[in-house]
């Protein structure tokens, strides 16, 4: 395989970053207000977070990007591919993200929200204060995990039409009928991201100060 | 929109076929890929440091790199060295391959989770290394290994629908086919989401009633 | 048949670049209870754990009845591993008790007890769990056969052990500080099974930190330090003659706790 195949390949990969980047952030912020909605107390935003996880967590990523392609159209929204790919992951990943943030939020020490509220916070200004710091520390292994997942996830954007590392393999094959040489070439590629992320996600997990006890 | 699910309905036959390949496929590739990840582990386990790390790797590369990628180099890949496989053979392999290094992880923390003590007392009383395995190990790790091997289980029903892009009839192939053919996609995909969230709170629903079952005796504190 | 049980020869134990066993050779008569003692860190566990085989040795040899137990040496000298079969069969004639029980948690004590009479003997379930309950009747628990180790107490789960071990009706009885895990208050009662075995003539090796139960019960006393035995001898000997420093040093500690029960 040429070595032009492959930096359209590695041009490709670019892409995949980059959405996947933008999603996990976004979803990071859709979780933290999902995680809201169920620390609220009010009871309709808490069932409204719970029918939203179970949705997105129980049905396959890419029916619901292919709901979405299709949806969005009839609904009168019209969206350009890149659009769509970020959306239908993102909500996707919050689904995944408040779930593992449910944990972080449960492993906050009570004392700690106590003492924030005898010092006078509101309770909104306890939690984005006090709770989502804390529970974002404890649950930053589980984002990075997240992100590499969605790193992977993100192959299924090519249905929505969205060039990315995947899609760039399946056309290139398309016109030079080298499956073999360019999906393994893809899969090393996104490999490398993965064992990167990992590493440095490692590095990160040691490096920021209050690691949980071991 | 005009919003009518009967169009889908009416095509129950369909449906209810594409239906069924996907719990065939799930059913049978979850079983194949537990039943690999076992034999990884074990080899892990018991055949030295050389086999471990060796194996690692496939174990890391699978781990490590999208299923859909996989799926389209062993499809359209495999005919180039001599695997030409029908799309639901392709997929059923995939599938258990990816689903295997997963497992295999999961049986890996399951070794581990029995104190080496329960080992050597069975050892020291002449079991077999097999009659270890089978007596006490494998159901010693159950209660802890039940839990992320249903969470699994569950990844690889979602997982099924990445076959339809290698036209292995099974339902999302099918709901988009009746979904395009009547002009009632987003109906279609409404519907196949509705049948995937059903089976996926199922499976967790079984796994939670096993976990129950299992859980008569709690891991002895030593 | 000689009266050694077990006969151990120059074992030398490293773990890299530590000795952990340094040259032992100890003889462990037929029909007695011998005690291994010593400080924490000496060895002596290590030792009663390669006597099982659940430790490989660096060098030298063990003989359980004269059979030679993990390795054969060959006309040249050369170490080879057993066949398993054959390290089955020789370990068959002894039973192991540890300080953490091992008892399976997803088993009754009944089961427990049985699990090795019907894989390892190939008894009948009916059969193996008759004969289960006789060992449980032994050691006083006939009535927790149905309890899971999780449900009985410290004590309770190491009788069930003892008479897991004793299913197999072994030659030898192996306890590595049966007692240590246990508040003080349930020694006793596993003690007392210890002894009541002791008693029927069972060939014993124990390693303990039961001074007492060393000096009342044993008939030959072994001390290690670092990995070095100093010393073996019967137990009037060893607290009353003249003894090595460390020995004296290692009792001295005892003593000041105010262990009374010594001879």
């Amino acid at each position: 395989m040429s070595w032009k195949l492959f930096s359209l390949l590695l041009e490709a990969s670019l892409m995949t970053i980059f959405v996947s980047t933008i999603s996990i952030l976004i979803g990071l912020v859709l979780a933290i207000l999902l995680s809201a909605a169920n620390l609220s107390g009010i009871r309709p935003l808490q069932w409204g977070g719970k029918f939203f996880i179970s949705f997105f967590r129980g049905t396959p990523l890419l029916v619901q990007l292919l709901l979405l392609y299709n949806l969005l159209p009839v609904m009168g929204i019209q969206m350009p591919s890149l659009a769509t790919a970020i959306l239908g992951l993102s909500l996707c990943t919050a689904a995944y993200q408040a779930e593992n943030l449910r944990g972080g939020f449960e492993g906050v020490p009570r004392g700690l929200v106590e003492s924030a509220d005898m010092a006078g916070f509101s309770p909104a200004q306890t939690f984005f204060h006090i709770r989502v710091p804390i529970a974002l520390r404890l649950t930053l292994p589980a984002l990075i995990n997240e992100a590499i997942l969605i790193l992977k996830a993100s192959s299924l954007v090519s249905v929505v039409g969205l060039v990315e590392l995947t899609r760039m393999a399946q056309n290139l094959v398309a016109s030079t009928f080298m499956p073999l040489e360019l999906y393994a070439s893809a899969g090393l590629i996104y490999l490398v991201i993965n064992l990167t992320v990992a590493v440095l996600g490692r590095q990160l997990e040691q490096r920021l100060p209050g690691a949980p006890a071991k | 929109m005009n919003f009518d699910l009967n169009v889908i309905l009416s095509k129950q036959d369909e449906l209810l076929y594409g239906i069924a390949v996907t719990i065939f496929v799930w059913v049978v590739g979850t079983l194949a890929s537990a039943a690999l990840g076992f034999v990884i582990a074990t080899a892990r386990r018991y055949g030295g440091v050389l086999v471990d790390r060796a194996l690692a790797v496939p174990v890391e590369v699978i781990r490590g790199t999208p299923f859909l990628v996989q799926l389209f180099l062993l499809y359209f890949g495999g005919p180039y060295i001599g695997l030409s496989l029908d799309a639901l053979p392709a997929g059923l392999l995939a599938l258990s391959i990816y689903g295997s290094a997963y497992f295999s992880e999961i049986f890996r923390a399951g070794y581990q989770s029995v104190p080496p003590g329960h080992v050597e007392a069975a050892e020291t009383l002449g079991f077999t290394r097999g009659q270890v395995i089978r007596v006490i190990l494998l159901p010693e790790m159950a209660l802890l290994v039940l839990p992320p091997s249903v969470n699994m289980a569950i990844i690889l029903l979602k997982e099924t629908a990445l076959l339809s892009l290698i036209t292995v009839p099974e339902m999302t192939m099918t709901a988009s086919a009746i979904g395009s053919q009547e002009y009632a996609f987003v109906e279609a995909m409404l519907l196949l989401a509705l049948t995937y969230w059903i089976l996926v709170e199922l499976a967790g629903l079984l796994g939670r009633l096993a976990e129950k079952k299992l859980s008569r005796y709690r891991l002895a504190k030593a | 048949m000689s009266d050694t049980a077990i006969s151990v020869q120059h074992l030398v134990k490293r773990f890299g670049t530590t000795t952990v066993l340094d040259d032992i050779t100890l003889q462990i008569p037929r029909g007695q209870v011998s005690c291994l003692i010593g400080p924490s860190g000496s060895g002596k566990s290590t030792l009663l754990r390669c006597m099982a085989f659940l430790e490989e040795a660096t060098e030298g040899s063990i003989f359980i009845e004269g059979d030679p137990l993990g390795f054969v040496y060959d006309g040249t000298g050369k170490r080879q591993r057993q066949a398993a079969s054959e390290l089955r069969r020789v370990r068959s004639r002894i039973g192991m008790v540890f300080q953490q029980f091992n008892l399976w948690p997803h088993m009754t004590a009944l089961g427990n007890v049985a699990a090795a009479l019907r894989r390892v003997r190939g008894l009948s379930r009916s059969e193996a769990e008759a004969k289960a309950l006789a060992q449980l009747t032994k050691v006083g628990l006939e009535n927790r056969a149905g309890h899971y180790p999780s449900q009985l107490s410290g004590g309770q789960q190491q009788r069930v052990a003892i008479a897991r071990a004793l299913a197999l009706e072994p030659k030898i009885m192996l306890f590595d500080e049966a007692t240590s895990a246990l508040d003080p208050e349930l020694t006793g009662e596993v003690l007392n099974v210890m002894r009541g075995l002791a008693e029927e003539g069972m060939t014993m090796v124990v390693v303990t930190h039961e001074i007492g139960f060393a000096a009342t019960v044993g008939s030959q006393l072994s001390f290690l330090d670092q990995g070095r035995l100093l010393f073996t001898g019967p137990p009037a000997e060893v607290f009353a003659k003249p003894r090595h420093p460390r020995l004296e040093q290692f009792l001295d500690t005892y003593l000041d706790r105010g262990a009374s029960t010594l001879v």
